[in-house]
């Protein structure tokens, strides 16, 4: 990235290989929408290369991408003045067991399907760190960076999200 | 991510599953879509690079070489515009003084609506129309204090990190206004964000604001300061010292 501030903006390249997938996921499981997470994944490497200067020599590359893609998540949820998540999670979930399947497939496909609907009624706050502790595997410490926080708070977040998680998903399940 | 230690059975469970949860893969077209962006990005910089100075100095140089084949039409073309000039200088004429007042007028009123149309975009509700607004700024041939001031308001208080970003954007342009220099220092101590509080740092060692090191040393007593703006603002200070 720092190549990059300097000038050399073919470099911006290597770093779209390295973390458009995780951006991806992000996004996905913010949202529940995969076209329009391809959208915001875009956007968040257009500021990477505007705001280019506000990259700090000594910084976390990945902190401060994160600090990016969570202003365009904020920014697209307010411009779009609707859910904030919207799930396409059933198409995910046939992609995934198109292979010929049991029993215990389609069970699996209920469970997951259960999850995202959990997932979708979570307050954005708690969804905001399951996403980046279980999906983008960030440490607590790198996670309280990003949120500009403590790494306390952060478990203690972590925490409560799961109980309103399971008390979400229970609900779906009776 | 280790797993929590005080979750419940339940809970692990979830958080097992979490983790088998698909992602979708990238379409084909997204890495296009990120070269043709990229494309486009860098044309851009090196459009603006092109069009600011060597563009400016190649056309000067045009203008002013020298070329013998046209000795006659330079001739003719300096005689013209000597007698063009003698002829509205010997002779004012009234309807000309009278038109070009009213031009002045007109352009005074357009100036004024700008502003206006500026300062009440500034007050929208949607940040889309305020960047809009702040970039009108350099539509306006002359700022003054009550735009300075409503720009100053917006870096200082707009909820939106990209706004704010953009207008001490506009601000740097204005650095050589006393006014604009004394609410960029003013405002290092209101600002929370990261993003914003380098940019501001760099702001002030482009502007070589010197009374920004006071403070900067007091944002650096700050708790909860950012541990790589810290490091940021340490330099900025030995830069400015």
């Amino acid at each position: 990235m720092l190549k990059v501030k300097t000038g050399d903006l073919d470099k911006m390249g290597l770093l779209f290989e390295r973390y458009h997938r995780a951006l991806l996921a992000f996004f996905y499981h913010s949202t529940g929408q995969s076209a329009h997470s391809e959208d915001l994944v875009q956007t968040v490497f257009y500021r990477m290369l505007k705001y280019r200067h506000t990259f700090i020599e000594n910084g976390e590359f990945r902190t401060w991408m994160y600090h990016l893609a969570r202003n365009v998540l904020n920014d697209s949820i307010k411009k779009n003045h609707r859910m904030s998540y919207q799930s396409d999670m059933t198409s995910m979930s046939e992609q995934a067991f198109t292979e010929p399947s049991a029993d215990k497939q389609l069970e699996k496909k209920q469970e997951h399907e259960n999850l995202h609907a959990a997932l979708a009624k979570l307050s954005s706050e708690h969804r905001e760190v399951l996403v980046l502790s279980r999906f983008q595997d960030l440490s607590y410490n790198e996670i309280a960076d990003i949120l500009q926080t403590t790494e306390g708070n952060i478990k203690v977040k972590v925490h409560r999200a799961m109980k309103e998680l399971k008390s979400i998903y229970l609900k779906e399940m009776i | 991510m280790m797993m929590n230690e005080e979750f419940d059975d339940i809970e692990k469970q979830l958080w097992e599953q979490m983790g088998n949860l698909p992602t979708p893969n990238p379409s084909p077209n997204m890495k296009t879509r990120f070269h043709a962006m990229l494309d486009t990005y860098k044309a851009e910089v090196e459009d603006k690079k092109a069009s600011s100075f060597s563009v400016f100095l190649m056309k000067l140089k045009q203008v002013f070489t020298y070329k013998t084949s046209n000795n006659w039409a330079y001739a003719i073309i300096l005689i013209m515009m000597s007698g063009i000039i003698g002829y509205f200088a010997g002779k004012p004429n009234n309807q000309a003084v009278a038109d070009q007042n009213d031009v002045k007028k007109l352009s005074s009123e357009v100036q004024e609506m700008k502003e206006m149309m500026m300062l009440s975009m500034l007050e929208n509700p949607t940040a889309t129309e305020r960047l809009k607004a702040v970039s009108y700024t350099q539509e306006l041939n002359k700022v003054d204090d009550k735009v300075i001031d409503a720009l100053l308001t917006t870096l200082n208080s707009d909820p939106n990190e990209n706004v704010r970003l953009v207008t001490l954007e506009a601000l740097i342009q204005l650095g050589n206004n006393p006014r604009v220099r004394e609410g960029l220092v003013q405002s290092l101590m209101k600002q929370e964000s990261p993003l914003v509080q380098v940019a501001l740092a760099d702001a002030m060692v482009k502007l070589q604001e010197k009374r920004s090191v006071k403070q900067f040393k007091q944002l650096l007593q700050k708790e909860n300061l950012n541990k790589a703006v810290k490091g940021k603002i340490e330099k900025t200070i030995q830069v400015l010292s």
